[in-house]
């Protein structure tokens, strides 16, 4: 292999290295309220829950689901990574269920910051925020 | 102008719904558990526009007159509130008109369901809905007025067509369903039992006489199972349908209109484009009377949606119908004199592209280039066999 090329491909690698670390550092986890344990939950139902398709959790209890805007980049990275669709397909199956009379809209906050008190204050919240970012006032889900 | 009074008119019923809510609460003893069930309550609503300008043919008015038709409107409000954890109540009225259909404007009840689910835990969802249902027809049928929902201002009309939209798009009755979350994705099941619905459009489809005739819905079902891999990535769908529709014609008229579609759907999505395919055998009989007959016929479509710059999209699709299976081309249709043969079947290209404005602003564009009428009004039967129309929407929603 040319040393030129050797150069490029061992770049290219590094890159992908790097953002590998950097997508490790600012993982973005399921956040709950704390006041009844839900467990662990599978993906298929954390998309069936955020889709807006089932309304209560494995637990019993109602839940009330928070998101932020769609072009926000940490709505983008939970819907990406935990629930595995884009933000433009997500709100297309919740507008497919709010105009069919079969469900609901989820609550959209403005910030972060918001996010974390509005899940922290409701029974049966459920949200998402940044690993980092967390404290002792939500929980955080593990996804099976 | 129509967007304030719409506006109006959507925060007066927003107002009067939640005072009626209210007021109902209020009787039952207020209580914070009752102050929660009014936090659930949602209102949304959508309101559409489109000017249609067409080469030969009308569709949706006067479109090939110049200044084209204004005459497609969609405009829907609803609400919904969940008064237990189990139980969403949700209704939706709408406001349609296409050309000569509802030329009024009036409101319609569009449906009005209680959905009850009883099974929610980590593998399983099961639930049950009584009262006008929209039906699980194929993949867009359940929001079909509704732009946002749509790749494009019109769907593939060679299986949602105009003509008999009404016992298609909904029906008075109980519906069951449920998914299965299984580790590769989704199963799903609907299954619906009801009345089936009909407006003057279906009734001059099926009873082309002068001879006066009235109809009514039957008992009709319908039911779709379908698979969701992984997130969605795939979607396969499967519906099989039975509208009735009694006919109260002169003696030795059927007294039995009945439609039995098969709808095999597949989509893949892969982020931002997707591949869709629909087809359909439709099989449609008269019995009763001096009647046995039975026609079956034939529609399909494949269309590429690719989203581009984030809030543009395009679109490429073919779409195909033919009336009758037996008789594509329409030569016997024609040689029995019974109208021109290009109203037996019609071929549509589309290309269209749709920018989301801002989240609640889309405004759409399309090109249709069609070969043959077989989707067109039937009064139209006389018209050109190539035409071709040029739409523009704006649609808001809230």
């Amino acid at each position: 292999m040319p040393k030129g090329m050797m150069i490029l491909v061992s770049m290219v690698v590094l890159l992908l290295w790097c953002g590998r670390v950097a997508y490790a550092q600012e993982s973005v986890v399921l956040i709950a309220n704390p006041s009844a344990p839900i467990g662990d939950m599978t993906r298929e139902t954390v998309r069936a829950i955020f889709a807006m398709r089932q309304r209560t959790l494995p637990g019993g209890e109602a839940a009330h689901v928070f998101v932020l805007p769609d072009k926000h980049p940490l709505h983008e990275r939970f819907t990406k990574e935990i629930l595995g669709v884009y933000p433009h397909q997500l709100r297309l199956s919740w507008d497919r269920l709010v105009f069919s009379g079969t469900g609901q809209a989820p609550n959209e906050v403005g910030s972060v910051e918001e996010m974390r008190q509005r899940v922290a204050s409701t029974p049966g919240g459920l949200g998402y925020l940044e690993k980092g970012a967390v404290d002792d006032s939500v929980s955080v889900l593990a996804v099976e | 102008m129509i967007a304030s009074a719409f506006l109006r008119w959507s925060n007066r019923l927003r107002c009067r719904c939640i005072t009626a809510l209210t007021v109902a609460m209020t009787a039952g003893g207020a209580s914070s558990a009752q102050a929660d069930v009014l936090d659930t309550v949602q209102v949304h609503g959508f309101m559409s526009q489109a000017l249609i300008m067409s080469r030969h043919n009308d569709f949706f008015g006067p479109s090939s007159q110049s200044g084209g038709s204004l005459q497609y409107t969609e405009i829907g409000a609803n609400i919904s509130m969940r008064p237990t954890k189990d139980l969403l109540v949700s209704a939706q009225v709408l406001s349609r008109r296409a050309g000569d259909d509802n030329s009024d404007y009036e409101p319609k009840l569009d449906y009005g369901l209680l959905d009850y689910q009883f099974v929610t835990d980590n593998s399983r969802v099961l639930g049950v809905q009584v009262g006008k249902i929209k039906q699980p027809f194929g993949i867009y049928n359940q929001t079909r007025d509704v732009a946002f929902t749509r790749p494009g201002i019109l769907l593939p009309q060679s299986i949602y067509f105009d003509r008999t939209r009404a016992p298609a798009l909904s029906s008075e009755g109980v519906s069951v369903y449920g998914e299965e979350h299984l580790s590769s994705g989704m199963l799903y099941f609907q299954a619906g039992l009801g009345k089936a619905n009909t407006d003057n459009n279906v009734k001059n489809t099926i009873w082309d006489s002068r001879v006066p005739a009235s109809i009514d819905g039957a008992l009709s079902s319908i039911g779709q199972i379908g698979y969701e891999h992984d997130s969605g990535n795939i979607i396969a769908a499967l519906t099989v349908a039975e509208a009735n529709i009694d006919i109260d014609g002169p003696r030795a008229a059927p007294d039995r209109y009945s439609f039995r579609p098969i709808i095999m759907s597949l989509q893949y999505n892969h982020g931002y484009w997707s591949l869709t395919g629909e087809y359909a055998l439709r099989r449609q009989s008269f019995t009763g009377g001096d009647h046995d007959d039975h026609i079956t016929g034939e529609s399909w479509y494949i269309q590429y949606t690719h989203r581009f710059l984030e809030d543009w999209q395009w679109l490429l699709r073919y779409d195909s119908l033919v009336n009758d299976r037996a008789d594509p081309k329409g030569r016997q249709f024609e040689a029995d004199g019974r109208g021109a043969a290009h109203s037996q079947f019609a071929r549509d290209w589309t290309l269209g592209l749709q920018w989301n404005a801002t989240s609640n602003l889309l405004l759409s564009t399309e090109y249709h280039h069609v070969n043959g009428t077989g989707w067109l009004p039937k009064d139209q039967d006389t018209s050109d066999q190539y035409w071709g129309m040029l739409l523009f929407q704006a649609s808001w929603r809230f």
